[in-house]
């Protein structure tokens, strides 16, 4: 009972995922500012923020549903964090599995989204609800790629069950290769899923100010961003679970390292992306996605397929 | 060029004999009465083409209200157009169905000097608040600071 | 994309993170169509007209250079200029060929600030860094040659006030070096950045007849294919004796914006290269006289945004009689409304930018120097540290013994 309580808060829980979130957001925003020629943030920038905004008054809109105002950021964390017991992080086991467990983690994922718009929507500014609908709109063109990509490789290992895959790539060192094609779909739907440039739409600061989150304020905006930060730390740690499931050394520390590497390098991807291209719109958006992104998922899916035919023989 | 539209000019409104000057290159400076103002606009576009309205200019001249009509062409010979109107009852025509671009330096005039233009479309003022006090024109001659502040004091 | 017939309208400006200055656009909206534009301008109103007649012309001079802190040279040499045709002045060549020079780095460091701000508006934050660090070697030549980042105050009645030495050219000459280097990097990027160009093609068109109905002017114009450049049309300065390429576009859109800004950047660069080539010798100033005699002039400036325009009308005295200002924005923002017609929403910030607003330069007039309104909204420092004091206590915050704690450690030292 204790230690499930100790793993759920402190380690490898909320309060590990925070730390990592912490340092994921430093790293980003220093990448971010070192390509753009700027000196950026020094490393305890990202706490100093959330200590800040903690200790900013919090402005509740008269004309919102204070309950479901405050609720949404609390409902995107707690999915997350649930999402991120299933995943295995440096050992090829999750903290908890079962069969079926990589369709849990996927829609607890999207839970963040639907929370925020919840939030957004009842928070009743206007920048906020096209934001909201922008979010919405997005998450149908991003999911369906996000998901075929990420079954892909599931396809492969014959599992629908994360740790299960991570043991079959540990038995099959190299066929992590077949899924770089599946691993690219991911990460740039992964970008639509954390509302990153290209894919910010929902947020554009010029177009809406904020988006969803335009009225939030304080300890819940201290709590969102840290949400949106360990969103991006769930994220990266899915895909590394699920397509870079190489250099397992059975060493504790040393997997600790690699793991790090790994979800690093998947966030340094993810700023390098919004470093070099802009920002599209909504249509353009969902056209990508749709002409583009499935088409190419859907034959990641149908070389695992005939990979698999191939092995079974 | 300049002299050309000069003598056209002068040729067809003879009105404006002694009323057109040029200081100097491309530019060219007229005075006419209001009710032949469509007139001399109408001949300059289609003969001349002149296209382009670079603003127009209000002025206090005491007993009367001038709006001067700078208009230019490709080549860039620049026609200014004066036309006067009496200070108490300052009323002129929109010229937004020649030059759509007008719209706003019209609703300037309105708000700076009082103008009343005829045609001009409902919309936002330009370019004073919308609490401004009423009949208060601040770029006509005989407006003061003070009398704002006086207003404003007012109401306070 | 959302078929909501629900149609409402959302207020961009007066604050608003896509404009850097306060000025108010209400969108009416169905889902993320556009159906109308509404623009309220005027927040930024200062008087300037009404109080330069009640200056004189000096101190106009240095007034309507403060009408924009972009294109300041552009507005004080062209009420300069009008101001010297009235008076009948024959402004040296030296100082022409100076003004030239000034205006032309005034073109790079606005061009090259509009790029950044194009970046930042469709999310392309990385090309703002870049833009407006390359920004900065311009704005340090500026800064060399004129004392001054901003509001260079290097024109005066009949002349310029600071002339130019060697070295600065030299220096000068290096710099549009290395500007050269980076816009062809900038022109490159421009042309094959996918992103970049499908957000800016094909959005806030403004056809070639549409421009000349709405009186567009400067690179809004160009774009449009009509060929409208004042430094041609009716040469100031030394533009007559510089020869450079109107440069146009056919594109009519955002993109073909960006193409012609960049490419003006280059000519920029040619002028800067022979103004400083062909600086003719002799005196930078004429004496002025104090009072100007009667008369009008208009005067015209291609200012890096378009034209711009100055009327003025003096009276004989040492004050003008009227000044009458149009910036370029005025012209260009009246063609905005007709561009986001059925466009979306995401387009509205890019559209708004692509014609480099500059709307401190389009509302000037009613200054109120010493604001008489209320003498108790007017506090001095003093007073308004009491009252800071006083509201904190009433809230329970004892300042007696903060004090006493700081006076201990300020003791011990």
């Amino acid at each position: 009972m204790f230690s499930a309580i100790f793993s759920m808060m402190i380690f490898p829980g909320f309060l590990f995922l925070a730390v990592l979130s912490f340092l994921g957001e430093f790293i980003d925003r220093k990448i971010y500012a070192r390509l753009q020629n700027r000196v950026g943030p020094p490393w305890f920038q990202p706490v100093a923020d959330f200590i800040k905004l903690l200790g900013k008054q919090e402005i509740i809109p008269s004309e919102a549903n204070p309950t479901m105002f405050k609720m949404a950021p609390l409902f995107a964390a707690a999915s997350v964090v649930t999402a991120f017991f299933y995943i295995p992080l440096w050992t090829p086991e999750a903290l908890y599995s079962f069969n079926g467990d990589i369709l849990v983690v996927l829609y607890l994922l999207t839970i963040p989204t639907l929370s925020f718009f919840i939030g957004g929507w009842y928070s009743t500014s206007l920048y906020a609800r096209i934001g909201t609908v922008r979010s919405l709109t997005q998450l149908f063109a991003y999911e369906v790629p996000l998901f075929m990509g990420i079954l892909s490789s599931a396809l492969l290992a014959n599992t629908w069950s994360l740790t299960k895959i991570a043991e079959f790539y540990v038995i099959h060192p190299w066929l992590w290769l077949m899924n770089l094609g599946g691993f690219v779909i991911s990460l740039i739907a992964l970008l639509g899923k954390l509302e990153k440039t290209p894919f910010d739409i929902p947020e554009a600061e010029t177009e809406i100010v904020a988006g969803g989150f335009t009225e939030y304020s304080g300890k819940l905006l201290a709590f969102l961003k840290l949400t949106l930060n360990i969103e991006m730390i769930v994220g990266a740690a899915l895909l590394s679970a699920v397509f870079l499931p190489f250099a397992l050394t059975y060493n504790s520390f040393l997997d600790f390292v690699i793991f790090l590497v790994k979800l690093l390098s998947i966030i340094f991807l993810i700023s390098l992306a919004r470093t070099i291209v802009a920002r599209l719109r909504i249509d353009q958006m969902i056209n990508f996605c749709w002409k583009y992104l499935v088409p190419l998922a859907m034959m990641q899916l149908l070389l695992n397929l005939a990979v698999k035919g191939v092995m079974i023989k | 060029m300049e002299q050309n539209i000069m003598q056209n000019l002068v040729k067809e409104f003879n009105f404006l004999e002694g009323n057109i000057t040029q200081p100097r290159e491309r530019r060219i400076f007229l005075r006419v009465g209001l009710d032949k103002f469509t007139n001399v606009l109408d001949y300059l576009m289609k003969h001349f083409n002149f296209t382009h309205l670079c603003t127009i200019t209000g002025l206090d001249e005491g007993e009367n209200l001038s709006f001067i009509y700078h208009l230019t062409k490709e080549g860039g010979i620049l026609i200014n157009i004066k036309v006067s109107v009496p200070k108490e009852n300052p009323v002129i025509k929109s010229i937004i169905p020649y030059f759509a671009g007008a719209e706003i330096y019209e609703r300037e005039l309105v708000d700076l000097f009082g103008a009343k233009v005829e045609g001009l479309p409902q919309g936002n003022r330009y370019p004073l608040t919308d609490d401004w006090p009423v009949g208060q024109f601040p770029l006509r001659k005989d407006w003061k600071q003070e009398m704002l502040d006086k207003k404003a004091g007012e109401n306070a | 994309m959302h078929n909501s017939s629900e149609e409402f309208k959302i207020p961009i400006g007066p604050q608003h993170p896509a404009l850097k200055e306060p000025e108010s656009f209400s969108v009416a909206l169905r889902g993320e169509k556009i159906l109308g534009v509404e623009i309220r301008l005027g927040y930024n109103h200062r008087g300037i007209e009404k109080a330069c007649e009640e200056r004189t012309y000096i101190q106009d001079m240095y007034l309507i250079e403060r009408v924009c802190g972009i294109c300041s040279h552009s507005h004080s040499t062209c009420f300069v200029q009008a101001v010297e045709e009235i008076a009948g002045l024959a402004v040296p060549r030296r100082a022409l060929y100076i003004r030239t020079l000034v205006a032309e780095l005034e073109r790079i460091h606005s061009h090259l600030l509009w790029l950044g701000v194009a970046g930042h508006e469709i999310g392309f934050d990385t090309l703002l860094m870049y833009t407006w660090r390359d920004r900065e070697i311009v704005m340090d030549i500026l800064a060399e040659l004129t004392g001054n980042r901003v509001n260079y105050g290097i024109n005066t009645i009949g002349g310029v006030r600071r002339d130019i030495s060697s070295i600065q050219i030299q220096e000068t000459l290096k710099a549009m070096d290395l500007l050269e280097e980076r816009t062809k990097y900038y022109i490159e990027l421009g042309l094959g950045e996918t992103t970049l160009i499908k957000r800016l093609s094909g959005v806030g068109v403004l056809s070639y007849d549409d421009a000349l109905h709405f009186d567009a002017v400067g690179p809004t114009a160009r774009a449009s294919g009509v060929k409208r450049d004042v430094r041609k049309d009716d040469p100031y300065a030394s533009y007559g004796e510089i020869s450079f390429d109107v440069i146009t576009d056919t594109g009519a859109d955002v993109y073909a914006r960006t193409i012609v800004r960049l490419k003006e950047l280059m000519e920029a660069y040619k002028i800067v290269r022979q103004c400083l080539k062909n600086l003719p010798d002799g005196p930078i100033t004429v004496r002025a006289p104090r009072k100007i005699p009667v008369g009008e002039a208009l005067s015209r400036y291609e200012a890096p945004r378009g034209e711009d325009v100055h009327y003025v009308k003096s009276n004989g005295t040492e004050r003008p009689e009227r000044v009458k200002v149009r910036a370029p924005t005025l012209a260009n923002v009246q063609a905005v409304k007709h561009m986001l017609k059925d466009r979306f929403l995401a387009d509205m910030p890019i559209v708004i930018a692509a014609i480099d607003p500059c709307f401190s330069c389009t509302d000037r007039l009613v200054s109120l120097e010493q604001d008489n309104r209320g003498q108790e909204n007017l506090m001095t420092w003093q007073a308004l540290h009491d009252y800071s004091i006083k509201w904190h206590s009433k809230r329970g915050v004892d300042f007696g013994k903060l004090n006493k704690k700081l006076q201990e450690r300020l003791s011990k030292y």
